[in-house]
């Protein structure tokens, strides 16, 4: 009990002196991660409307590629991302290794199919009439994925939820691919992780109390998007 | 309205990930990230936070520290994935440089290992005198012993002191946590149990553990590090230049006097002992 | 004489290696309301889709006299089309939004939206549901904004797919008024699928029966009734007709 009492203590005092190592840190978490889950979403979305609406032979297949890209163990991404980055590696030549580019590759394919999954379901959970009606009204292909976009809107801000969620709290792609060094690459999760394993536990749960902040700062936010003009259904 | 601007706010953050602000340094290298590869048991005895600013300051370079369990920062060596190596793992360094992928190694400082156990050590480690003896004791007590089990620089020392002492590690007693020294502290301390540990790392954590040093002073204790430059002839991606002004750096005066006072002021006594111009045999010898 | 509105020659429908449409030709003239019965599953939506370009199909088609390259014409041609499905089929939004919607998808100048949509919205009886949203609409009132939004487009060709067949009798009556109105008015020619015999005197022109993919009569309402072409139709319009008359008794 003490020591999440010293946590507690610990992150106010982070966040009330503005302690420069825990806002470059935070900073850096919220750039990388939110680059990340732009990306995925730019990737993801597009190609969950393709799969939820184009019918052509494997498409089954690549739509459990997609499901299992769900469940990937984090770290798997970063140790294979490794390989690829890494200086005898095939992208070796870009020198991107021990980078927050790199981190933002590793957390971007661990978000996307993330983003991609629930916008198929999304999509698939739509009335499959809608698709035909919008055609018939003179909808151009791209104007029926944007208008299906945004009739799923609630299920396409989750898988964005989801995908930010998965990668602003997960530390062993990061680790890996980014090195966690200090002032470049060292972000919230590396940095509790680090702490932890220094024995620094209060100081630990000061940094951790600083990660739950922040993203429940961003999901706040997108979940008013989300919600934004919708009756509750049991009121009417 | 306020969701806009704040959804305004989030997306220039994000568009700032590649820019950095660069302080003016005095004269950039061309290419001034140095990757050091070393141990995660060097980084957290808090050295590095010392002497790398100096060094980047000095020089220009940065440098990109990857602290990692030993068996890995070798690797790295072994493949070119770093530039320069800080590790303390002699066995395994020299084979390292036998092999042509390190060059240059060099004897930097070191520090020891201490054998700490309970209070009220049950194994009656206390009054041993050699490192071989107090393991004997452990196993033959069978008292919980909590090993890194990482294949670190700390773990292949256990091991050899297993090893001198012919007992097996082996059974209910002897467990493994696969991690760090600041972790394997707190599990001994949790389990009252022994553990090998380097003095820096138990005197940084000491205010949180009931744990004693047991034994010490032994000379197998010697925890050692070496610097070596990953080989450039080698591998022609390293950063030759900058893992040279580092390595020469470790070894100058205004490094080496600050490891001799790091600590001094937190805990009393010095974590390292500061050994440039140095050989290993010489050190091993004088004990 | 005018140009038949539509001309489809050699139409099929294969779906996973079965052929479920077969219509070596059917026309449907400048004007006139044809209507579509036939059993379930005879493949009444199947033509009425291929019909209205929004599935694939293999056939010659005409349209308004012209040839129609398919498929890369068939985006243009929708557009001068409209159709209403069973279910209204409404997005998030308000009602007006809604009815603006095929407009602004057709490229419709901004300024006529507005009028076009109040235009249709009073067709139908909704103008003062304009502003409600269109989730907290009954099933009629979303029914009669489907058709609006459908009817704002001043199709060349209507094609409706059982439009009423969810609604309750008294709301299905008073739609059905509405809508005969606003097709005579326009002169609309139309394609609608039905199973409900008691909308084909007051709409339609020309009756089609389909039976197992194929058109197996097509004619007045009052020659399919008195004169129907073989024993499936014969069936058809005898199930119809005991109905009514049990209820006359």
């Amino acid at each position: 009990m003490e020591t999440i009492w010293q946590g507690v203590v610990q992150a106010i005092h982070l966040l009330y002196t503005r302690d420069p190592e825990t806002l470059r840190v935070t900073f850096l978490t919220l750039r990388v991660s939110g680059m990340a889950t732009l990306i995925s979403v730019l990737i993801g979305v597009p190609l969950g409307v393709l799969l939820a609406l184009s019918r052509f032979p494997g498409r089954r297949i690549l739509i459990s590629f997609v499901n299992t890209g769900m469940a990937l163990p984090p770290v798997v991404v970063g140790l294979w991302v490794s390989i690829l980055l890494w200086r005898s590696g095939p992208l070796g030549f870009l020198g991107i290794m021990y980078t927050p580019t790199a981190i933002v590759i590793a957390q971007t394919v661990i978000a996307a199919p993330v983003v991609a999954g629930f916008t198929v379901a999304g999509i698939g959970q739509l009335d499959p009439q809608l698709a035909l009606q919008l055609t018939a009204l003179g909808a151009s292909r791209w104007q029926l994925y944007w208008l299906l976009v945004r009739e799923a809107k609630l299920s396409i801000l989750a898988a964005i939820i989801a995908g930010f969620g998965a990668v602003v709290s997960e530390v062993g792609a990061s680790t890996m691919v980014g090195g966690n060094i200090r002032g470049q690459t060292r972000v919230l999760t590396t940095a509790t992780v680090m702490e932890v394993s220094k024995g620094e536990f209060g100081l630990a749960i000061g940094i951790s109390i600083v990660l739950l902040l922040l993203a429940y700062a961003v999901t706040f936010t997108l979940t008013l998007l989300q919600q934004r003009g919708r009756q509750p259904w049991l009121m009417r | 309205m306020r969701i806009r601007s704040l959804a305004a706010i989030i997306l220039a953050l994000l568009l700032t990930v590649g820019c950095t602000a660069k302080e003016t340094k005095p004269e950039v290298p061309a290419n001034p990230d140095v990757i050091l590869a070393t141990t995660t048991s060097t980084q957290d005895s808090g050295l590095l936070d010392v002497l790398l600013p100096i060094f980047e300051k000095d020089t220009g370079y940065k440098i990109k520290t990857i602290a990692v369990g030993t068996g890995q920062a070798l690797a790295m060596g072994e493949k070119g994935e770093a530039d320069v190596l800080l590790v303390h793992a002699p066995a395994d360094e020299k084979k390292l440089v036998e092999s042509g992928a390190a060059i240059e190694r060099k004897l930097v400082a070191h520090n020891d290992f201490v054998v700490v156990g309970p209070k009220e050590d049950p194994a009656k480690v206390k009054g041993t005198k050699t490192a071989a003896e107090a393991m004997k004791k452990i196993a033959e007590a069978k008292a919980i012993f909590i090993s890194r089990g990482d294949d670190s620089g700390t773990h292949k020392k256990e091991v050899s002191l297993w090893k001198t002492a012919a007992v097996k590690n082996e059974g209910q007693w002897y467990q493994q946590t696969g991690q760090g020294m600041g972790q394997t502290l707190n599990v001994a301390n949790e389990k009252d149990g022994y553990t090998l540990t380097d003095r820096a790392t138990f005197l940084s954590l000491q205010k949180n553990l009931q744990l004693e040093i047991l034994l010490e002073g032994d000379a197998p204790l010697l925890n050692i590090y070496h610097v070596m430059l990953v080989n450039p002839a080698k591998f022609n991606k390293v950063n030759a230049d900058g893992a040279k002004a580092f390595h020469n750096f470790l070894l100058s005066k205004e490094a080496q006097e600050a490891i001799g006072k790091f600590g001094v002021e937190k805990y009393g006594k010095p974590l390292f002992f500061p050994d440039g111009g140095k050989t290993e045999e010489q050190l091993t010898a004088t004990k | 004489m005018a140009d038949a509105m539509i001309e489809a020659e050699g139409l099929r429908v294969f779906r996973e290696r079965r052929l479920v449409l077969d219509v070596p030709a059917i026309t449907i003239e400048a004007g006139e309301v044809l209507a579509v019965i036939g059993p379930n599953g005879s493949g009444k939506s199947t033509l009425l889709q291929a019909l209205a370009l929004l599935l694939p199909a293999a056939m010659t088609y005409r349209f308004g006299g012209q040839a129609v390259r398919l498929p890369d014409e068939a985006l243009a041609l929708r557009r001068q089309m409209a159709v209403v499905f069973q279910r209204p089929l409404l997005v998030e939004g308000s009602v007006q939004e809604n009815v603006a919607l095929g407009l602004k998808l057709r490229g419709v100048p901004r300024a006529e939206i507005t009028g076009r949509v109040k235009e249709a919205l009073t067709m139908f009886g909704v103008q003062d549901l304009a502003r409600r949203p269109s989730r907290a609409l009954s099933g009629g009132e979303a029914q009669r904004v489907s058709l609006a939004r459908a009817l704002a487009l001043r199709p060349r060709m209507l094609f409706l797919d059982e439009p009423f067949m969810a609604l309750d009798v008294l709301t299905r009556a008073s739609i059905l008024q509405d809508l005969r109105r606003a097709l005579r008015s326009a002169g609309m020619t139309a394609l609608f699928v039905t199973h409900d015999f008691t909308e084909i005197p007051p709409l339609a022109d020309r009756v089609a029966v389909l039976n197992g993919g194929q058109i197996v009569q097509t004619g007045t309402p009052r020659d399919i009734f008195s004169h129907p072409a073989n024993a499936a139709v014969e069936r058809l319009v005898r199930a119809a007709s005991d109905l009514i008359r049990g209820l006359a008794e």
